[in-house]
C-alpha cells in the first residue's frame, strides 16, 4: 500500500502512471451510471425525511405508531434496528438509511466491476494498457472514481439533511456511514474484479457479499433483543452506518470499522491485481474437453448450459434467504407472550390475523421481486448473446428463432418458478414444524405461488421487448426498479392506494393475509403469455443482429 | 434449365438501416459448383448480404433465393444444406473450441467425425480451449472447423481468413480447393484480392450496395490493362500514339506502359522490330481490377 501510495502521480513509469487519465476516461464512460445511482438512491433519503410528519403524528397516536414500528421484528429484520423514531432524523435514518446503505454497496459493486473487469473482458482496457498507463492505474481510476461518488452521495445526504433541520452531528454520522459503506463495497468490487476472467463472475460473487452481509444483519436484528445472535450484525458492513447510531448519541468510533476494512480491501486487490496476468484471473485458465458431450447439440443444451452458474447462484442464494429468513419466524411466540405488544400489533399489521403470517408476507413481498430480478437476468442473456453476435452463429445452424428463443425463455420461467415454490416451503417449514401446522407450509406455498404471475409478466414484458423493440432493453428493468420502490418506500413517502397496486405484484393477492382471489391471478397470467407470444411474434419477425 | 441451377439468387435486393442504404438493388447469381469470390471493399454491403442469405436480415425490397428456397421463410431447412463462417469470429467465453465445434455441428444437423479430426490437425487447433483464451485467428480456426467438417452444400465464407497467418492461410486455400473438387458451391466474400484470385473461378464485384461487375476471372481480366516492361535499342516512343496503350514512360532504354487487351497485337508488331533486349508483361492482378472499380473514377 505505501508503495501504491508513494508512486509517483503525475508522469514517470510508476504502476500509478496515468491514473488520472484513467480516472477521467471511467468518469467519461460511466457518468451516467454513477449520476442516475447517486441520485436516485440520495432522493429517497430527504423524500422519506420530509414525509415523516405524515407517518407518525406528534401526539400520542404517533407515538403508538413509532413503538408498534420499533418493536415489530418483521420490521426490524427488513431495516435494521430503530433507536430513535421520534424524531425526523432518526426514523429517517432507521427507515431508509440502513437499507440505503446496502444499495450503495450494489451501485458500488457494480459500478467498480463495470470499469475494470468488464472492459479488460471486452479488450478495451488493453490498448490502454499499451499506453503510459501504470499497471494498477486503471483499477485506481475506477476504484477513485467509486469513492468520489460514495463521497458525493455522502454530501448530497449531509446536506439535505441539514437543510432539512436535523442536528448537524446526527446527519454527517448519516452522511459518512453511508458513504463509507460504500467505499467498503468500491473495496469488495475491486477485489471480485481481480479473482475471475469473467465479469459475470465478477458480478455475481460482488452481489452476493451484499446480500450475505444483508443477511447476516436481518438475522441479528430480527432475533429480537434477547436473542445471543445479535454480536453477528458487527460482522456485517452494511449493519455498520446504523450501528455509528446517527441521530441517537453518535458512536463516531464504529465508522473506522468502514474505513479500515475500505482501505484494506482496496490494498488486497492491488495486491491481487499486481499477482495477475492482464486479461486473466488469479487461478489460470483450465483446458475444456476436446469434445462436446452428447447432449450438447442444440439451441437448448446451449441455453441451458449458459443459464446454469447463475441458475445454481441465484437459486442456491434465494433458498438460503428463504431458510434463513424462516429461522426468524420463531421470535413471534416471545411477541405473543406479551399481550399487550401482541395487540398492538394485531392493530398496526396488513389485515393478517396472525403475526406471523404477516411476516410471512412481508418475506415473499421482498423475495418474489429478487426472483423476478433473476427471470430478467436470465432474458437480459438473449439479448446479450444477440449483441456479440453469437446468437447469429446459433441462428444460422438449423435452429429456427422460436425455437432460439424458446430454448432461453422456458427455462427463464421454469426454474424461477419452481424456486419460488421452493421459497414459500423453506420460508415456512421450520415454523410449520415448530408448531406441528403442516396446513402453514401450504397456505405460505400457495402465497408465494399466487405471485408468481408477477414474475411472469415481468418475463413477459422482457421477452416482449427483446422480440418488438430490442433497443427499449432498459423498460423491464423500470418495472422491477419500480415494483422495488414501492415495496420499500412507497408507503411511507404517501403514495396513493392507486399507485401502491400499480406494479406487476401490487393486484396481486396476498395470501395468507387476503383470501385467495383469482381474477387478478388469471388476468395477470393471461396477460404474462400475451407479452410472451407477442415477443415471438416480433423475434420471428426482426433482423437479428 | 440455367435458372434451375442458381445456388443463389438475387435481384433488386435493397436493405436500409436508418438513412444507411446497405444494399442498392443489388444483383447477385451463383451456380451450382462454383468458387465464386464476393469483393468490395469495407462497408460496401458483403456482410449485410450473407446476412440475408442466412436471414438474419430481412430484405426491403427485391428478392432472394438460395437452394431453391427463401431465406428467410425457409431458414432452418435451408440451414442443414450449408455451413456459415463469419469475418469476425465471437465464442462464447466458457465453452471450449471443441464443445464449440461439436455444438455448431451438430445444431447444423450432423457433423463428419474424422473430417474434423482432421480439419483440427490440419488447421493446428486446441480444441480444449476456452472461447475466452482464442486469439483472433484460433478464433476463426474454430469456425472454420465448424463450418467445413459437415457435408453440405453451400459454404457461405464471409471474410473467413481473416487473422489467419500465412501459412494457415494455404491450408484454408488448399480445404476449399478440394471443396471444391468435391462439387461444393462457395460464397467468398473477401477483399484480399489474392485469395480470391487463387481460389475462385467467378468474381462479383460490389460497391456501395450495388453489383458493379460480374464474371469469370477471364472475363474480369479483359476489362483491365497488361503492364509491359521492356528493354530495347530504340524504345519505340510511338506506341503512345496507339490507341488502347496508356501511360507509356521512356527512361534510357527502358520503357513502361500499360496496354489494353484489344491493343495487345499492335503493340506487339511495334515492339517487334524495335531490337528488344528483355521484355515482361504482368497480366492485371484483382488488385488493379479493384483499385479500377474503387479508386472513385468509375
Amino acid at each position: 500500500m505505501t508503495a501504491v501510495l508513494g508512486a509517483d502521480l503525475g508522469r514517470g513509469s510508476g504502476p500509478l502512471t496515468g491514473v488520472g487519465l484513467a480516472f477521467r476516461r471511467a468518469l467519461r464512460a460511466d457518468r451516467w451510471f454513477w449520476l442516475i445511482w447517486v441520485l436516485v438512491l440520495w432522493s429517497f433519503i430527504p423524500a422519506t425525511a420530509t414525509a415523516y410528519r405524515s407517518t407518525i403524528s406528534d401526539d400520542a397516536a404517533g407515538r403508538e405508531v413509532a413503538a408498534g414500528l420499533a418493536a415489530n421484528p418483521t420490521m426490524r429484520a427488513m431495516l435494521g434496528p430503530p433507536y430513535d423514531l421520534l424524531h425526523v432524523g432518526g426514523f429517517t435514518m432507521w427507515r431508509v438509511g440502513g437499507f440505503g446503505a446496502m444499495i450503495s454497496g450494489v451501485m458500488a459493486v457494480l459500478g467498480v466491476i463495470r470499469a475494470t473487469r468488464a472492459e479488460e473482458e471486452a479488450g478495451r482496457t488493453e490498448l490502454l494498457r499499451s499506453a503510459a498507463i501504470g499497471r494498477h492505474s486503471l483499477l485506481a481510476g475506477a476504484g477513485g472514481l467509486g469513492l468520489a461518488a460514495s463521497g458525493v452521495l455522502g454530501l448530497l445526504i449531509a446536506a439535505s439533511m441539514v437543510g432539512l433541520g436535523t442536528p448537524v452531528a446526527g446527519s454527517l454520522c448519516m452522511a459518512l456511514g453511508i458513504a463509507l459503506t460504500a467505499a467498503v463495497f468500491v473495496g469488495v468490487g475491486a477485489v471480485t474484479a481481480q479473482l475471475s476472467a469473467s465479469a459475470r463472475t465478477a458480478r455475481g460473487v460482488g452481489l452476493s457479499v451484499v446480500g450475505a452481509a444483508y443477511l447476516l444483519r436481518a438475522v441479528a436484528d430480527g432475533s429480537g433483543s434477547g436473542s445471543s445472535v445479535r454480536w453477528l450484525g458487527w460482522l456485517s458492513p452494511v449493519e455498520w452506518a446504523p450501528l455509528a447510531r446517527p441521530y441517537a448519541a453518535e458512536r463516531w468510533w464504529v465508522l473506522l470499522l468502514p474505513l479500515v476494512v475500505a482501505a484494506g480491501l482496496i490494498a488486497l486487490a492491488f495486491s491481487l491485481e499486481a499477482r495477475r496476468d492482464h486479461g486473466a484471473g488469479l487461478r489460470a485458465a483450465r483446458p475444456g474437453p476436446a469434445r462436446g458431450g452428447e447432449a450438447f447439440d442444440s439451441a437448448d443444451a446451449l441455453a441451458w448450459r449458459l443459464a446454469r452458474p447463475g441458475m445454481i447462484g441465484w437459486g442456491v442464494g434465494l433458498i438460503a434467504f428463504a431458510v434463513v429468513m424462516g429461522s426468524l419466524a420463531d421470535v413471534f411466540e416471545t411477541v405473543a407472550d406479551s399481550p399487550e405488544l401482541a395487540e398492538r400489533f394485531r392493530r398496526m399489521g396488513a389485515g393478517a390475523a396472525d403475526l406471523r403470517l404477516a411476516f410471512f408476507v412481508a418475506m415473499l413481498g421482498i423475495l418474489v421481486v429478487l426472483v423476478a430480478i433473476w427471470a430478467l437476468q436470465l432474458v437480459e442473456h438473449i439479448r446479450k448473446e444477440e449483441e456479440s453476435g453469437r446468437a447469429e452463429a446459433v441462428l444460422a445452424t438449423a435452429t429456427s428463432r422460436a425455437r432460439y428463443l424458446g430454448a432461453h425463455v422456458v427455462p427463464a420461467v421454469v426454474v424461477p418458478t419452481l424456486v419460488l415454490a421452493a421459497i414459500g416451503v423453506l420460508l415456512s417449514l421450520q415454523s410449520g414444524i415448530a408448531t406441528n401446522d403442516a396446513s402453514l407450509i401450504g397456505r405460505i406455498l400457495g402465497g408465494a405461488l399466487a405471485l408468481a404471475p408477477g414474475v411472469w409478466f415481468v418475463l413477459g414484458v422482457g421477452v416482449a421487448v427483446h422480440g418488438l423493440a430490442p433497443r427499449l432493453a432498459l423498460v423491464p428493468w423500470v418495472v422491477v426498479g419500480w415494483s422495488l420502490v414501492v415495496n420499500w418506500i412507497g408507503g411511507v413517502l404517501g403514495f396513493p392506494e392507486s399507485l401502491l397496486k400499480a406494479t406487476p405484484f401490487g393486484l396481486l393477492p396476498r395470501i395468507p393475509a387476503e383470501p385467495m382471489a383469482w381474477a387478478p391471478v388469471i388476468v395477470e397470467s393471461v396477460l404474462a403469455g400475451l407479452l410472451i407470444a407477442a415477443g415471438f411474434w416480433g423475434y420471428q419477425r426482426r433482423d437479428v443482429g | 434449365m440455367r435458372y434451375v441451377s442458381a445456388v443463389i439468387d438475387i435481384s433488386g435486393l435493397v436493405k436500409t438501416f436508418g438513412p444507411t442504404r446497405a444494399l442498392d438493388g443489388l444483383d447477385l447469381r451463383v451456380e451450382a459448383g462454383q468458387v465464386h469470390g464476393f469483393l468490395g471493399p469495407n462497408g460496401s454491403g458483403k456482410s449485410t448480404t450473407i446476412r440475408v442469405l442466412l436471414g438474419l436480415l430481412r430484405p426491403d425490397a427485391g428478392t432472394a433465393r438460395l437452394l431453391g428456397g427463401d431465406p428467410w421463410a425457409d431458414a432452418p431447412a435451408l440451414h442443414r444444406r450449408l455451413a456459415y463462417v463469419p469475418g469476425d469470429v465471437s465464442l462464447w467465453p466458457n465453452l471450449s473450441g471443441g464443445e464449440i465445434i461439436d455444438l455448431l455441428g451438430r445444431a447444423r444437423g450432423g457433423l463428419d467425425g474424422p473430417r474434423r479430426a482432421e480439419l483440427i490437425d490440419r488447421f493446428e487447433l486446441d480444441p480444449t480451449k476456452k472461447g475466452r483464451s482464442y486469439s483472433k485467428g484460433n478464433r476463426q480456426k474454430v469456425a472454420l472447423v465448424a463450418a467445413l467438417s459437415s457435408n453440405v452444400e453451400l459454404l457461405l465464407l464471409d471474410e473467413p481468413t481473416s487473422g489467419l497467418d500465412p501459412l494457415m492461410e494455404r491450408v484454408f486455400n488448399q480445404v476449399v480447393a478440394a471443396e471444391r473438387d468435391r462439387g461444393r458451391t462457395v460464397l467468398l466474400s473477401s477483399h484480399i484480392l489474392s485469395e480470391v484470385e487463387s481460389l475462385c473461378d467467378h468474381v462479383s464485384i460490389i460497391r456501395a450496395g450495388k453489383l458493379v461487375e460480374s464474371g469469370t476471372l477471364a472475363d474480369l481480366r479483359h476489362l483491365t490493362r497488361t503492364l509491359i516492361h521492356l528493354e530495347s535499342d530504340s524504345p519505340p516512343r510511338q506506341l503512345a500514339d496507339v490507341p488502347g496503350v496508356h501511360e507509356v514512360q521512356v527512361t534510357g532504354h527502358l520503357l513502361t506502359a500499360q496496354v489494353d487487351a484489344t491493343a495487345m497485337s499492335e503493340v506487339l508488331g511495334i515492339l517487334a522490330g524495335s531490337g528488344v533486349r528483355s521484355f515482361t508483361a504482368t497480366p492485371p492482378t484483382l488488385e488493379e481490377l479493384f483499385l479500377r472499380h474503387y479508386d472513385g473514377t468509375s
